[in-house]
């Protein structure tokens, strides 16, 4: 806190159900360049199939492993009450679904959605006095990149962003990878969620499809990520996701996660992607 | 005016690089060049990010490059629905600079993949007018 403040509120919120998934489509696919890419019938989903299809390319990853993302956060969106979708998906439903951008179908996407949340920030004097079980901010990020794919270098297997991003919270936590016990990612797509895993450094680069396979990022694993259903289960209300998924985290940290609790949990990550990647932001707390 | 006719629907109808519609509807792809330290630029920019100069001129684009990535889209924003399914691509031109394009339904979607090689032309439909990827 710079001292202006000992307590604020950040409140995220956002409502989206009140118009069509078409007319969204429309107007998160103008988050994008709206001169030189927007005119050509650019969505949310045909940006991340892009990066999909050239890591399937670069590195062999199929749409059974982009599948076990969607399997695995589901299973645990039917343990989280306040999720969109709170019913566990198999492999071949996931397959089966109709495509929204190749490779992407229907199960490989986060819904449109309502949602909010809200986080107490205060200084630490005060937090020792509001709560018995302060949860401390060790390390942020935040990067950013070129608005149009077109200015973006690299083959697409991999966000810059992030990566830039985590090396500035890293530091600041002076945590390595490894140290992270629990992670919030950014699963708007089954894809992004294996991008970010090797972008974090969790994964070594078309590793990711790995630690799905090993069950390492599922609860009991050595990073269990996402296990409060991620955005594949409980929706993404655009402007509430950061906070919520800051809220997961700190129910983990205070031994508030229920169900899904991680013994000994005590350094949290999350990571969120803003647009299609043009920024990026990593927060690690600490219990 | 007269850039709202740029692609198969257009968000934006001002800009100082206007002239690429023009150019597109003589069936020509031009690239500009910045006039003070000889940056090419495409799409068009009037302005030069790396030496800030204003003065530009218009050159013709050979357009031959290869893809970087692409998707095929089967769920479209409402503008683009009767369309579906259409396929995007991003390619990289010759000297390095990378497009974003929609790529022609005739191509065979078998032969997509990072590396094909393929070229920008110009494509009419409707009343607008723009560019894609199609093959050599």
């Amino acid at each position: 806190m710079s001292g202006l403040h000992d307590v604020i509120a950040v409140v995220g919120v956002q409502k989206m159900t009140e118009l069509s998934s078409g007319e969204i489509q429309e107007l998160m696919g103008r988050a994008g360049d709206v001169m030189w890419e927007s005119p050509f019938g650019t969505s949310m989903p045909a940006y991340y199939a892009m990066y999909a299809n050239a890591h399937m390319a670069k590195y062999g990853t199929t749409e059974e492993d982009m599948a076990l993302v969607t399997v695995k956060n589901r299973k645990y969106g039917a343990k989280n009450s306040q999720a969109m979708f709170q019913k566990p998906v198999t492999t071949e439903e996931v397959l089966n679904s109709r495509p929204v951008a190749k490779p992407l179908k229907l199960y490989d996407c986060c819904a449109n959605a309502d949602g909010a949340a809200c986080l107490i920030v205060a200084s630490s004097e005060r937090a020792r006095k509001i709560t018995d079980k302060p949860v401390w901010i060790a390390g942020l990020g935040l990067a950013s990149s070129p608005m149009s794919l077109a200015g973006r270098r690299g083959p697409f297997t991999s966000f810059e962003v992030t990566k830039n991003a985590a090396r500035s919270a890293y530091e600041m936590a002076r945590v390595k990878p490894t140290d992270v016990d629990v992670a919030e990612v950014h699963d708007s797509f089954s894809i992004t969620e294996i991008l970010n895993y090797e972008d974090l450094g969790f994964a070594r680069p078309g590793k990711g499809t790995k630690l799905l396979k090993t069950n390492e990022t599922e609860l009991g694993g050595k990073i269990p990520v996402n296990i409060d259903g991620g955005l594949i289960s409980k929706g993404h209300p655009v402007g509430a996701t950061g906070a919520s998924q800051l809220t997961s985290l700190v129910h983990q940290l205070r031994r508030e996660a229920g169900d899904v609790q991680i013994d000994g949990a005590r350094i949290g990550l999350a990571q969120n992607i803003g647009g299609i990647g043009m920024y990026s932001a990593v927060s690690i707390l600490r219990a | 005016m007269g850039f709202e006719k740029f692609g198969r629907f257009g968000y934006v109808s001002q800009t100082k690089i206007a002239p690429l519609v023009s150019y597109l509807e003589k069936n020509q792809i031009m690239a500009t060049r910045c006039k003070e330290c000889g940056t090419l630029y495409f799409p068009p920019r009037a302005d030069c990010p790396k030496c800030r100069g204003s003065e530009i001129a218009w050159v013709p684009l050979e357009g031959k490059g290869k893809l970087v990535t692409f998707t095929e889209v089967y769920f479209a924003p409402p503008a683009f629905q009767d369309s579906t399914p259409y396929l995007l691509g991003l390619a990289e031109l010759a000297g390095g600079m990378r497009v974003f394009a929609p790529i022609s339904n005739e191509i065979d979607r078998k032969d997509l993949k990072p590396g094909l090689e393929l070229v920008l032309r110009p494509k009419h439909a409707g009343e607008g007018v723009f560019y894609q990827l199609e093959s050599p």
